[in-house]
């Protein structure tokens, strides 16, 4: 019988099993959140956002050097995921302030009083219909105007939405079709809409890179569901922009900061919405997040004035969102 | 002699302090912790339970999840053992030119991160729409028949090594004995190989299973949502409503289906078979003939099914927003169109090695250790089936556990970099249990019986015995460790803090954002990770092969 040599590694991942557990035991004590920080250290205030918040460098700079806090930022999903989180957790707060609970999740975060005082609106932005208007160019076609375009037959087989039930513009199109066509006409329409074609994508992503043909992707399908400021990222070597959002039947998403309930640094996680509406971070917002500043006396970048523009009379404003997202989805998931 | 039987049973309950107290502590503590919120927080009597409950079997969208989730994952598993078993037969038992090219190839699926195959599959998935034009519109328009290539894409590499590293180091006297005596190939196949393969086929078939059992991404992203799975059910009912007394039943539903099909695994998987020593292991023979319609069926599914796609991504990632060339390649060293990214995508590549190599460090020693234990004495069932469990879990209910358990004292990591190579280690370990323990098993007994009678204590057999003879399988152990570490995304998209992104929890943000230079950046990535897996499979082949030359050289001399 031939007995081989023993391989290295076994020794070495023995050995080396045991001091990674230990150390993992170490820094595991060492980096409990709880300790709190001592005198002479920086107070850190902790920010909990959805994975869409970007803030730039200079920008946590100029917080830290405003205020004297260290700034921690923890993507933590997206909106519905992060406030889900909050609830859950609220025992223990994951972070001293949140940002990015939209209109939908606002209800779900006072129900459960996971908010120290009052969510303060930040920036906003509208769900729209986009198209690729050299597709409609080419074969000669007008770009649609309205939800209720959709259904016509020019435009069968054209657009590309996405699921309410896994994406965030998805639901907004859902609310927004609930407000225009009404609680008795809106099973309707998206029964017309299936008819005519529409193919429903599960996020944002796929539908815009994978399904749209005004985009990187070049797929099939001139009309996508987006937002408003897309057509300012499409813009070509002429300076035009290859695609136009149509501006009615819009969604208008706000999002909100607040401070988390049990939080021990309530001053510094004020300070944090504080500074996120003051002038410097709202002119940041458009380019960072690709969202309008709550501060309407802010000037848009010259790519937004052109190409992204607000809708005008934004829809669903007014529907209890929260309350009746589920009976919604099912009469989608009964007609697709 | 009873007092050696008391300090063998007292050892052997030491040895299974350490695997059964991480499994307690980082899997069973943040489970129950939503089951319990889920199953009697509230309103917490049993009617609110019994409510909940039926409420989640009644509703027409949970019964459906409940049943494709099922089949789609049984179809799989079949089409995947069907292509894989004679692919396993020419790549690990025959010998042709770019046998190793193709054995690289085949496991580039398994670590791409899911979310890029979701996307890879989407995409030739719109190439197909061209059949419409010819009235086959069932291609372009069928997203379960899309969920199904995808699974076998990700999986077939699983099947193949697994069994093809037994099938290598089988005993070949039976089979050319029956070959001498005039069989053909399939006949062979299903009377002499099988039935001795039959622990490797069965473990395959069940890692399969579970794999495509728990599919998240790939669900998510190609059937569009209109198709739902019992994980994604959960995704939805945990994340987006809530609630959580509809994601706990769900969870408890989907781990009892793993445990019965892990039951059923065991009881087909028993029955011991030779494996003798790797140092007789030569290079196959050379194909003859008669091999060719596997040699066939193997080629046409890596061209057709692996490469194509694959190559449709390499394409993807050198088309940037202002024209061929190397521009997304650029953009890795940059946080992202609008420094959307908090930390560059090579920064989130060293996360990804840190974690890897933390998580390989914690579970292959914990799987030896197991499979030691289990193929040693046959232990408790329940104790077999324990370390099959976080593979049955759902990783949004576990990654929504660790927030909820490790918050506080005496364990307050779930905002430190350590909690994900331990999800990730976690994870792995019934996969890493699945691989080894029926190599250990088909040691045969009167070698260990000899050399434990010849006076070798049980560490040095264990040192100088079995484990050289369980390298193969460790390697194909490692090589799951990788793939759940890189890979993993429901866990990680859970529980990763700022500067903590790993690669697939970055590749997830470029390709959700606004601006092609993002999503070609995603794209590039993707490449990098393809062309490395490419790389360093080949590499350790090269090795391999290397060693065993020179092994036979020595025998020789």
């Amino acid at each position: 019988m031939a007995i081989r040599r023993i391989p290295k590694f076994a020794y070495i991942s023995v050995a080396t099993f045991a001091s990674v557990s230990l150390a993992v035991g170490l820094t595991g004590c060492a980096q409990s959140e709880t300790t709190p920080a001592a005198d002479t250290d920086l107070k850190t205030v902790t920010l909990i956002a959805h994975d869409s918040f970007a803030m730039s460098k200079e920008l946590v700079a100029a917080f830290e050097a405003e205020t004297t806090y260290k700034l921690e930022i923890i993507k933590s999903g997206d909106a519905g995921a992060m406030t889900n989180k909050l609830v859950l957790t609220k025992d223990q707060p994951l972070g001293d302030v949140v940002f990015g609970i939209d209109n939908t999740y606002a209800p779900i975060a006072k129900q459960n009083s996971i908010i120290d005082g009052q969510l303060t609106a930040i920036d906003f932005g509208d769900v729209c219909l986009n198209y690729d208007k050299q597709w409609f160019a080419k074969n000669e076609l007008p770009a649609p105007q309205s939800l209720a375009d959709l259904t016509k037959p020019a435009y069968q087989d054209l657009t590309v939405l996405t699921n309410p039930a896994s994406s965030s513009p998805g639901m907004a199109f859902l609310a927004a079709a609930v407000d225009v066509f009404g609680e008795a006409g809106y099973g309707q329409y998206l029964q017309a809409l299936k008819n005519n074609g529409v193919k429903i994508a599960a996020g944002w992503e796929d539908a815009y890179f994978t399904d749209f043909s005004g985009s990187s992707g070049k797929g099939p399908r001139p009309i996508v569901l987006s937002y408003s400021t897309s057509p300012a990222f499409e813009i070509r070597e002429d300076g035009q922009s290859q695609t136009a959002s149509v501006l009615s039947g819009c969604f208008r998403q706000t999002e909100f900061a607040g401070v988390l309930s049990g939080t021990d640094n309530p001053a510094g996680a004020q300070a944090l919405i504080d500074f996120m509406l003051a002038e410097q971070f709202q002119t940041a917002l458009p380019d960072a997040m690709y969202v309008y500043p709550i501060d309407k006396s802010i000037a848009l970048p010259e790519a937004w004035a052109e190409w992204a523009p607000v809708a005008e009379n934004p829809v669903g404003g007014k529907l209890d969102i929260a309350a009746n997202r589920e009976k919604w989805l099912k009469t989608w998931s009964e007609i697709f | 002699m009873a007092q050696d039987l008391v300090r063998n049973l007292l050892k052997s309950a030491a040895l299974w302090l350490l695997p059964l107290g991480f499994l307690v502590v980082f899997f069973g503590a943040p489970v129950a912790q939503i089951l319990r919120i889920g199953l009697f927080e509230g309103n917490g009597e049993l009617p609110a339970l019994l409510g909940n409950t039926l409420r989640t079997f009644v509703d027409p969208d949970v019964q459906s999840a409940i049943w494709f989730t099922i089949w789609q994952a049984a179809v799989s598993t079949l089409l995947t053992l069907s292509i894989a078993i004679p692919s396993a037969y020419v790549l690990y038992k025959k010998s042709f030119r770019g046998q190793q090219f193709y054995r690289a190839v085949i496991t580039v699926p398994l670590v791409l991160p899911t979310i890029v195959v979701a996307i890879i599959f989407a995409s030739f998935q719109k190439a197909h729409e061209m059949y419409s034009n010819i009235g086959i519109s069932f291609f372009a328009e069928n997203k379960v028949y899309w969920i199904i290539a995808a699974h076998v894409f990700i999986n077939f590499a699983i099947a193949v090594r697994t069994i093809g590293a037994m099938w290598a180091g089988l005993d070949k006297a039976p089979e050319e004995a029956a070959e001498l005596a005039g069989a053909g190939r399939l006949r062979i196949f299903f009377l002499v190989s099988a039935p001795m393969l039959r622990p490797a086929i069965v473990s395959a078939a069940a890692l399969v299973y579970l794999f495509c059992f728990t599919s998240f991404g790939v669900i998510l992203i190609l059937g569009g949502g209109q198709v739902n799975s019992i994980e994604t059910q959960i995704s939805i009912a945990a994340l987006q409503y809530l609630d959580i007394p509809k994601a706990s039943i769900l969870a408890i539903v989907q781990t009892v289906i793993t445990l019965i099909a892990f039951a059923v695994g065991q009881r087909y998987a028993a029955g011991s078979t030779g494996l003798d020593q790797l140092a007789d292991v030569e290079t196959g023979a050379t194909l003859d003939n008669r091999d060719r319609p596997a040699l066939i069926v193997t080629l046409l599914f890596i061209w057709g099914v692996l490469v194509v796609p694959i190559l449709l991504l390499l394409a993807r990632a050198f088309d940037a927003p202002d024209g061929l060339g190397m521009q997304n390649f650029v953009n890795l060293a940059s946080q992202g169109e609008r420094d959307l990214l908090n930390i560059t995508v090579w920064q989130a590549g060293l996360n990804s090695i840190r974690n890897l190599v933390v998580a390989l460090l914690i579970c292959l020693p914990l799987g030896m250790l197991v499979s030691y234990l289990t193929s040693r004495r046959r232990p408790a069932r329940w104790l077999d089936a324990a370390f099959m469990l976080p593979m049955g879990v759902s990783s949004v209910v576990l990654g929504l556990g660790y927030l909820v358990t490790f918050g506080h004292e005496p364990l307050a990591i779930r905002s430190s970099w350590v909690v994900l190579p331990i999800v990730q280690a976690l994870i792995a370990l019934p996969l890493i249990v699945r691989v080894l323990q029926p190599a250990l098993q088909s040691i045969e007994r009167e070698q260990l019986e000899a050399a434990a009678t010849s006076g070798a204590s049980p560490w040095r057999i264990w040192w100088q015995l079995e484990l050289p003879l369980i390298s193969p399988a460790l390697k194909t152990a490692a090589v799951f460790a990788i793939l759940v570490s890189v890979g993993e995304f429901g866990a990680a998209s859970l529980l990763v803090a700022a500067d903590q992104a790993t690669i697939s929890t970055v590749l997830a943000q470029l390709i959700s954002r606004p601006g092609g230079a993002n999503y070609g950046m995603a794209m590039a990535m993707s490449a990098i990770l393809v062309l490395l897996t490419l790389l360093l499979v080949g590499l350790a082949q090269f090795k391999l092969n290397a060693g065993l030359r020179k092994a036979l050289r020595n025998n020789r001399d």
